[in-house]
């Protein structure tokens, strides 16, 4: 426990010094202790569980909507809000991608893209932005959520957001190559064989 | 006092050293395939940055992809076949 508060360990007696020390590590959660958390979700996304947990809740989610469409993109979105409910809403990305759903619903999605469109007047000023800022930037804008974050925060929300999408492709694959292959069998005998082995 | 604490903020957004970054940038490339085994003093921040922005797209267009395949999958299975992908990914668990 003391490893997470250093600065506490080093001036407890210096009375405005040890409160406005406190003030900072209240403020900030020890970097440590978030680090370690963010390497845990990230490695969660890795898994085979986590891949069936989402495969399942996929599967299930897209035959609850077949019933009004199962167009390409109603797909792609169930698998993004699918995504953004597997992450248990820790990231910004998935709080996002959660957000404007429920924007969408509300029809407020139009005042967002209205928005969208103010933005050429900045690029004026591109040739003054430095290389790095600009791919920063560029970052930002696709990750879902984050086109204000600080470098640090935003670098930690695409690690995540990476991990994610590299589980989202894996489970889909496997689950498109398992109803493509399960297409021209009989379904009586495919159930069988199910249950057999 | 709201001096104050405004000062700290300021020094904790704004105060990340340049090795901080460095070592933010090289954690980064280790999640890039394309630049995963090249030495992080051989690539550049940009070049990071950039190979990034190119993988998540490419994510975007496999997913896109799949999304598409999906749906054609889904609209040609009937019920049966489908009941057989529930309980086939359920017996996976």
């Amino acid at each position: 426990m003391a490893s997470f508060i250093p600065n506490l360990e080093s001036a407890p007696d210096t009375c405005p010094e040890f409160k406005r020390r406190k003030r900072r590590t209240t403020d900030e959660k020890p970097a440590s202790f978030h680090s370690h958390q963010r390497n845990q979700r990230i490695k969660r996304w890795r898994t085979q569980r986590e891949q069936h947990i989402y495969s399942s809740k996929l599967i299930q989610a897209l035959r609850r909507s077949r019933r009004t469409s199962s167009a390409a993109k109603e797909v792609h979105e169930t698998a993004d809000i699918v995504l953004a409910v597997l992450a248990k809403g820790t990231t910004r990305w998935s709080k996002a991608i959660l957000t404007a759903r429920k924007m969408a619903r509300h029809k407020k999605a139009k005042v967002a893209a209205n928005t969208r469109l103010r933005k050429p007047a900045v690029s004026r000023e591109k040739r003054k932005t430095p290389v790095v800022q600009r791919k920063l930037k560029v970052l930002g804008r696709l990750v879902p959520g984050c086109r204000k974050l600080s470098f640090p925060n935003l670098l930690e929300e695409t690690s995540d957001y990476i991990a994610a999408l590299e589980m989202q492709v894996r489970a889909m694959t496997a689950i498109t190559e398992f109803l493509a292959g399960s297409g021209p069998q009989p379904p009586a005998d495919r159930l069988a064989s199910n249950v057999n082995s | 006092m709201s001096s104050r604490r405004s000062r700290s903020r300021q020094s904790s957004g704004s105060r990340i050293t340049d090795d901080q970054i460095i070592d933010l940038v090289s954690k980064l490339q280790q999640l890039i395939p394309e630049l995963r085994g090249r030495r992080s003093d051989k690539v550049s921040a940009s070049k990071v940055l950039q190979e990034t922005c190119n993988y998540i797209r490419n994510l975007h267009r496999q997913v896109d992809g799949l999304s598409d395949r999906l749906s054609q999958l889904l609209a040609s299975t009937d019920t049966d076949s489908d009941q057989a992908a529930i309980i086939r990914s359920l017996l996976m668990e």
